[in-house]
């Protein structure tokens, strides 16, 4: 019984972190309807400016999380930019050029963090000192519902922030006619900036959750992190808010679920095609809108 | 007769050339070395160690007045293998382009196995360092190393287990790994001459990052101590998992623990253990003089046993050489099988299948730092 709590525990904090990573995908994509295959590695960016900063703060006698400004700074200035010199020449290329042009800058980034930082694995300071408590003999570390915590808040402020706000109108209204947009007065390369800033703040917020579970930050840490959090986006249906966050803690339930009581060698595949399944039945994701093409 | 004619000049052609080539290799006494470890991704350390220790011995060996002296391909440098199987082969064949006559690596069992069947084809001298699975020697009489093999590795974990009183074992492996196989099924085999019982065996792979739903059955399945034979990126990760589902046993690994970064963690290194090659504490004047010359030119960041294992392997080609009359592959073979060789990862024996019979060292940690704890003597 205690196994299953903890599972279910260790899975929701696995899949929130997977959650934080998607939205960043889904904000990207429901705006762009592009697939920003460099947002893992906009992650492993926050993670190293997390491995920098982190002692800087300590030092300087201030709370470690704080860290993540810096690291919220750095991600934004790497996402703008990178919109701005790689994606931006390319957008009305089609998508093939688009998706190429994001896998390009994939590999950019880790080969530039492999110059920069060098092919050892850097472990991170300590960043939250938090209790753990017992539930029904589950040990639940607290860091954990922060990072379940951190993941709903910013699911709901980012709902909010599209529903609510001028900005948010002005996302939405992008991607359903650039055009028109145009028209209408809103700034599509200011919309798609903005838009990319956010992507990549989260990404910031991302890594200073994983780092906080798994304090480890490698070159190549973005990759395969990035194809769980892109499953996860896609599974919820992409482009849909709220869809990320329950993508994410699906794809982290089953994860650990399997492992734990199916084959543990196995836990990929399954989620490989468990994606499959879902998009058989339903191609938009599970909260995805199904609409037909427009004639 | 005109066809006995051309058969017969082709004869003498052929050991004309095949006695200018042996005149060739006899007349100089350099024994040109191909060396292969990772030197980029999550075990890049063990390469940066290799390459240091190479760069020291060559140097020590080429100013000293020993009869043969050793020259690195590749420009002096380390061919990468990435501890991928696929990039060793492109390491290996691209130093094969350069006509070596011994080739030394590498250092991990998966991408060694690929090389030594190279080797043995090419009928290549093949002195594999940390590579400890057992099959790589068994491919061909040219293959070699200086390190022990996975069996014993296991066999030695297992018995300290039980000298330390522990009796419920459980075991993370990584499936995706020769060396981590090699070390379970040891420690499985072993474990009950010991009197120990494997309660839990979880699977993982080389690239997980997250350890907990292992950790909480092993914690689970009432185990007091965790054997976890995988390297060194995951090890802080997973003694942190570990410790974090409420272990508090002991948690044991083999040499692919050297290295491990444990900066954040000190008190989760508690009552952790591997069996390594050398250790830098070792009180043996051989080790002292290879640490403290090591130290002062490049640090100890990258000070470990793989470096340990490189630098002796720069010797025992020289002695090989010495051995064999030669500096040409053949003899180098010659004079390697057999060999009695005492350096800094201990006096090695090399068994009929070119492996290692040398002492194992078992570490703990202090603080974060490795602390040697003992030395194991090989069984007669």
């Amino acid at each position: 019984m205690s196994i299953l709590i903890q599972s279910i525990v260790n899975g929701l904090n696995q899949g929130a972190i997977y959650a934080l990573i998607a939205l960043g995908y889904t904000m990207v994509y429901g705006i762009l309807r592009m697939i920003n295959f460099a947002h893992g590695d906009f992650i492993m960016v926050g993670a190293y400016t997390m491995f920098y900063t982190v002692p800087l703060m300590v030092s300087y006698g201030m709370p470690a999380w704080l860290a993540v400004v810096a690291a919220v700074a750095v991600c934004t200035a790497v996402g703008v930019l990178v919109e701005r010199i790689a994606y931006k020449p390319v957008r009305n290329s089609g998508s093939i050029s688009a998706l190429i042009t994001a896998l390009a800058m994939s590999l950019f980034l880790e080969n530039l963090a492999m110059v920069l930082f060098g092919g050892n694995p850097k472990t991170v300071t300590k960043i939250f000192d938090l209790p753990m408590i017992e539930v029904f003999g589950a040990k639940i570390q607290m860091k954990y519902l922060l990072t379940l915590g951190i993941g709903l808040a910013i699911m709901v402020a980012l709902t909010l922030f599209v529903r609510m706000t001028k900005l948010g109108k002005a996302m939405r209204a992008v991607p359903q006619d650039r055009e028109a947009a145009t028209i209408v007065g809103i700034n599509v390369d200011r919309i798609i900036t903005i838009t990319f800033a956010i992507g990549s703040a989260l990404a910031a917020v991302a890594a200073m959750m994983y780092v906080s579970t798994y304090p480890r930050c490698t070159t190549d840490m973005g990759s395969m992190m990035g194809i769980k959090a892109f499953i996860a986006a896609v599974l919820g249906g992409i482009g849909v808010i709220p869809g990320a966050m329950l993508g994410g803690i699906i794809v982290g339930l089953i994860e650990i679920l399997v492992k734990v009581y199916l084959a543990p060698g196995w836990y990929e595949a399954i989620t490989y095609g468990i994606l499959i399944v879902v998009l058989l039945i339903k191609p938009s994701g599970i909260l995805g809108k199904n609409t037909g093409e427009k004639v | 007769m005109k066809k006995k004619m051309v058969s017969a000049m082709l004869v003498f052609a052929m050991t004309v050339s095949l006695g200018a080539m042996t005149a060739g290799a006899e007349e100089d006494q350099v024994i040109r070395v191909g060396a292969v470890c990772a030197m980029t991704g999550g075990s890049a350390v063990y390469g940066e160690g290799a390459q240091n220790a190479i760069d020291m011995a060559v140097e020590e060996i080429n100013a000293s007045d020993a009869e043969y002296k050793i020259e690195i391909i590749n420009g002096g440098k380390v061919a990468d293998d990435a501890k991928d199987a696929k990039q060793a082969v492109n390491a290996y064949n691209s130093l094969m382009a350069e006509e070596p006559e011994a080739i030394v690596g590498s250092f991990f069992s998966s991408v060694t196995l690929p090389m030594a069947e190279l080797a043995a084809d090419d009928n290549m001298l093949l002195l594999a360092t940390g590579a400890t699975n057992y099959q790589v020697t068994q491919i061909g009489p040219t293959i070699f190393r200086n390190c022990f093999i996975d069996p014993y590795q296991g066999k030695m974990a297992a018995a300290f287990a039980k000298d330390q009183g522990y009796t419920k074992a459980a075991i993370i492996y990584a499936k995706d790994d020769d060396y981590s196989n090699g070390l379970k099924d040891a420690f499985v085999e072993s474990a009950e001459a010991n009197g120990i019982e494997v309660v839990y065996v979880g699977e993982c792979t080389t690239t997980d990052t997250d350890f907990t739903a292992q950790a909480t059955q092993a914690v689970g399945s009432d185990a007091d101590f965790v054997f976890y034979p995988c390297f060194l990126d995951t090890v802080p990760l997973l003694v942190q998992q570990v410790r974090d589902a409420g272990f508090e046993g002991a948690i044991m690994g083999g040499d692919g623990w050297d290295g491990a970064d444990t900066t954040g963690l000190e008190d989760y290194f508690e009552n952790c253990y591997f069996t390594n090659h050398y250790s830098s504490e070792d009180t043996a004047p051989a080790v002292q003089e290879f640490v403290s010359k090591y130290t002062e030119k490049y640090g100890s960041d990258s000070l470990n046993a793989c470096a340990a294992l490189y630098y002796d392997a720069m010797y025992m080609l020289e002695e090989a050489a010495v051995n064999g009359g030669g500096s040409d592959t053949a003899s180098l073979v010659k004079g390697m099988t057999g060999m009695k060789f005492s350096g800094v990862a201990g006096d090695i024996y090399l068994d009929e299948n070119g492996d290692a019979i040398k002492p194992v060292v078992v570490n703990t940690y202090e603080d974060g730092q490795i602390k040697w704890l003992k030395t194991i003597a090989p069984e007669e």
